[in-house]
């Protein structure tokens, strides 16, 4: 009798182990685990397809100079600082295109979000229908930093910007975010020399 | 030692659903709101503005703002301890293009009797703006700004102990508007 209740006291506890275990994983999850495959791809594409344009990259040497020299911002009046991790930032830009939604940019703002939506969280969004302007800004953690994704669309021309930033920037960054994803693009396709 | 494996599974799957279902409903509860049904209004409006910032990212980033520059200090203190701040924020070119039932959804969750209306102020030539607290005790456990116009809408869900002394500090920070709450409420008063 002892041996039995002693069992399914035994039973009972291991259950609740295993459940709490479980539950911790499910619900402690991390802010978005860096991903597999490429979502700057995959949103460089999406922008391709759905608005039946095509990108350019930055020549690899250019990016390679843009890289070391990496342009510095003053923000929040203060120091200069970078921006971007050096050399982990990818741009795609856009130029002088026809980025007309003709009324979907609804459309276009769910698939890109759907596209995303496993592997990021969405920071800022905005979208002005009538200057078919579009901002998004994902974030995702990458060890003790973040993974930040900027897509910029404006009339006819757009930027897809992806770089490493550290906590510290990203503090001062969020405190305006609506001048987060100009200052991030900026910061990755602006040289120090312009 | 099957049977204990057997019934340790068995009180496993009971107590995750029971676990799961307390963990839903705290995240239910607890301040925060359920926005995405404004969504429906991005399409009507001429500019449209998500912004969500989550415990989690609050954790990691806001304790690296600089204590020595006074300005970012007094915003840490202001923000240390919420889990959350989202703003939904949408402007309109014409009058009427949305309607109340377009934010009945918002409004059906502030009657909510865990919400408490501290600030209802209409006015016709600024619109209005309603301020709730949910409170548990003498805990804030969350705040929601609900600021209409007839050609803005805006709503801000912060979640957690806010200070309501130190509230228009935030105003203008974390994708907060400009919303005047505070000389809003003076007036009220």
């Amino acid at each position: 009798m002892t041996t039995a209740n002693n069992s399914s006291r035994g039973a009972v506890v291991a259950g609740l182990l295993i459940a709490a275990a479980m539950t911790g994983l499910l619900t402690i999850a991390p802010y978005r685990a860096a991903a597999k495959g490429d979502d700057f791809g995959a949103a460089v594409k999406l922008i391709e397809q759905f608005y039946n344009v095509k990108h350019q990259s930055l020549p690899f040497l250019a990016r390679a100079g843009m890289s070391a020299t990496k342009t510095v911002m003053r923000m929040s009046g203060g120091q200069r600082k970078r921006i971007a991790e050096m050399g982990s930032v990818k741009v795609a830009f856009f130029e002088d295109q026809d980025f007309s939604s003709r009324g979907r940019i609804g459309a276009f703002k769910s698939s890109i979000n759907g596209a995303l939506a496993n592997t990021w969280s969405p920071l800022v969004q905005t979208v002005a229908a009538k200057e078919e302007a579009q901002t998004y800004i994902y974030l995702r953690e990458a060890n003790a930093k973040f993974q930040v994704l900027v897509i910029t669309i404006e009339r006819r021309e757009a930027v897809v910007v992806q770089a490493m930033i550290n906590p510290q920037t990203l503090a001062l960054l969020m405190q305006n975010p609506d001048e987060m994803g100009r200052v991030i693009t900026n910061d990755a396709t602006t040289n120090d020399n312009d | 030692m099957k049977s204990i494996f057997k019934t340790s599974l068995k009180f496993a799957s009971v107590a995750l659903v029971l676990l799961l279902g307390i963990a839903a409903s705290a995240q239910t509860q607890g301040g925060k709101i359920e926005l995405t049904q404004l969504d429906q209004l991005a399409a009507k409006a001429s500019q449209s503005v998500d912004v969500n910032l989550d415990e989690r990212l609050m954790r990691l980033t806001l304790p690296f703002l600089s204590s020595k520059d006074p300005d970012n200090a007094k915003i840490r203190e202001v923000v240390t301890g919420l889990k959350g701040i989202y703003v939904r924020s949408f402007e309109f070119e014409q009058e009427g293009q949305y309607s109340a039932a377009d934010i009945e959804g918002i409004r059906a969750q502030l009657r909510n009797p865990a919400w408490n209306r501290i600030v209802n102020v209409n006015s016709k030539k600024e619109g209005s703006i309603e301020v709730y607290l949910m409170t548990v005790g003498a805990r804030i456990e969350g705040l929601a700004v609900l600021a209409t116009d007839p050609k803005e809408v805006t709503v801000v869900n912060i979640i957690g102990p806010v200070d309501l002394e130190k509230l228009s500090q935030l105003e203008g920070q974390f994708g907060i508007p400009e919303l005047g709450i505070e000389s809003k409420t003076k007036t009220k008063n």
